[in-house]
């Protein structure tokens, strides 16, 4: 069973596109996800709509230039940014991804996948712990989709994420659509690895579309849910229970009726499998 | 390899301009059932690229439309390779291009590029510049007379200034309505344009000399408002304060102005 904290429900990331409609609708959307980083800025139009959005929705930050696992220090300034924001937005959470996304030298803005060893179990854990004493509360990490992976492996992924959960006391955010497109490029079954996740640890749920080449998945975050991942996502609540769900699009931005019925679907989706799920307790 | 080493030679493939890895990097890897190595690094090589182009085609979407696709994509991969992102939002990564383009180009071709691509960089920094506390016409109807010779303002925290040798108003414009394009000429006078953010949106106006000379005057040379109509009454004889007030006015009405010190 996992969220320890009340469940969220359903949400969609806040994207620019739809800010005036969010604020002139006031949709059927229980909470949004922002990136944190499109709102370390000092004014402007995003910061307006973030304060009238947090007004009326319960809102989570979620990053993605922490760079958790990055050969570099953590950066302080940016640190310190992350948390002025959690103190001006006051998140339910705050998440960034398992992977790093600078190098020693430049950013990379990308999330790239790490090496699953001992070497970097360790290096990443206490990176965590840094973090958490600064933002003062647990961080919540995302798998991440990747087309490569380390051939001196000495976890699979979710085991990897296991540990480090245990050992920093991080929690999780499981992206459904990320464990399925890693799992087509790299031949692994989906379901083997959110059953290896520590369930309790799992905050927040990922949905997602992605672009299928046939031999490959690339996470493009441009269409809407697959066939297949809504089949994992019921699977996954079925196992996991209430976890707030999240929708995200990051480009080719329909009508935002169209999301909102998307979400609709993934609430219609997820309340049959909890209610037959309380039903067979 | 070990973490950092690995990471190194994964950083220097990414910002590299090849797609094809060396072999300690690719031996270090596996693929899957039906994505080999090579296919897989290739997709993280060409979202680098993409990702950093798409940021400069958004930022500089007029000079996009001047250069075209294909003359964009060359002169946005030399910057690529040139100024690799050190910041860890992608907003600051163009922050640089205008510098690059004069560096890149001969100063024939630079020169009305360069110009126009920092008129557009003004308006990324109007953008999100912080709110400072913008006078208002109700704050200058409460001043005391007493208080009016003295008094001195600042410019607004998302101001911008451009002195403007080309018609670079026109290029941007002529890209933002998607109108044809109308060709880089010179202007015979220099003309000044200011860019601001009033409330939520970024506005632009080219100033006539007189009133540039003027708002340089409080801007540059810290002027007060007595200063100001004395160095008006130059052109306006009597009329210079009220000159001042109209313009002052006006600046307020942009949402130009914040208190200075007096």
């Amino acid at each position: 069973m996992s969220a320890s904290l009340p469940c969220l429900g359903y949400g969609l990331g806040l994207r620019s596109a739809y800010y005036q409609q969010i604020l002139d609708q006031s949709p059927s959307v229980d909470w949004f996800e922002v990136v944190s980083e499109n709102f370390m800025v000092p004014g402007g139009k995003a910061l307006y709509y973030l304060d009238a959005i947090a007004e009326r929705f319960p809102l989570v930050m979620h990053g993605v230039s922490l760079s958790i696992g990055g050969p570099h220090a953590l950066d302080p300034d940016y640190l310190q940014q992350l948390k002025r924001l959690a103190d001006r937005v006051k998140p339910a959470w705050i998440s960034d991804h398992l992977c790093w996304s600078r190098g020693n030298a430049h950013q990379l803005h990308d999330l790239l996948p790490l090496p699953y060893t001992e070497e970097s179990l360790h290096y990443v854990a206490g990176r965590v712990r840094q973090v958490q004493d600064v933002l003062q509360r647990p961080l919540v990490l995302e798998n991440v989709s990747s087309y490569v992976r380390s051939a001196g492996d000495d976890f699979s992924e979710w085991e990897f994420l296991e540990a480090l959960s245990r050992l920093s006391d991080c929690e999780l955010l499981l992206d459904v659509n990320n464990v399925y497109v890693s799992s087509r490029n790299h031949g692994f079954d989906p379901w083997t690895f959110i059953q290896g996740l520590p369930a309790h640890k799992i905050r927040q749920l990922h949905l997602a579309g992605h672009s299928d080449y046939g031999d490959y998945v690339i996470d493009t975050h441009d269409h809407p849910v697959s066939d297949p991942v809504w089949a994992l996502y019921q699977k996954t609540l079925d196992y996991l229970g209430p976890v707030a769900t999240l929708l995200e699009r990051d480009d080719h931005f329909p009508p935002f009726e169209e999301l909102l019925t998307e979400l609709q679907k993934a609430r219609e989706l997820g309340e049959s499998v909890l209610a037959r799920r309380q039903k067979c307790a | 390899m070990r973490l950092n080493e690995w990471q190194q030679s994964f950083e220097r493939y990414l910002s590299g301009a090849s797609s094809a890895a060396n072999v300690a990097l690719g031996a270090s890897l596996i693929g899957g059932p039906t994505l080999n190595v090579r296919t897989g690094l290739a997709i993280y090589h060409n979202a680098y690229q993409a990702r950093l182009q798409e940021v400069l085609r958004g930022d500089y979407s007029a000079v996009l439309n001047w250069l075209g696709d294909e003359e964009f994509e060359r002169l946005a991969a030399a910057y690529i390779r040139q100024n690799p992102s050190v910041h860890y939002s992608l907003r600051w990564f163009g922050k640089g291009f205008e510098a690059f383009i004069r560096q890149h180009l001969v100063p024939e071709q630079s020169a009305p590029l360069a110009e126009l691509a920092a008129l557009e960089w003004a308006f990324t920094l109007a953008f999100d510049a912080p709110p400072g506390t913008p006078l208002s016409v109700q704050d200058m109807a409460e001043l005391a007379p007493h208080d009016w010779p003295t008094l001195k303002v600042s410019p607004s925290p998302s101001l911008q200034w451009l002195e403007c040798a080309f018609n670079s108003v026109a290029l941007w414009r002529s890209a933002k309505e998607e109108t044809p394009f109308p060709g880089s000429t010179g202007l015979n006078t220099p003309c000044v344009v200011v860019i601001c953010r009033n409330e939520l949106v970024c506005q632009y106006r080219s100033l006539e000399p007189e009133e540039a000379n003027a708002i340089k005057g409080l801007f540059e040379r810290d002027w007060n408002f007595a200063e100001l109509c004395s160095e008006l009454t130059v052109i306006y004889g009597e009329g210079a304060p009220l000159q001042a007030v109209t313009w002052l006015k006006q600046w307020i009405h942009d949402g130009w102005l914040q208190r200075g010190k007096s």
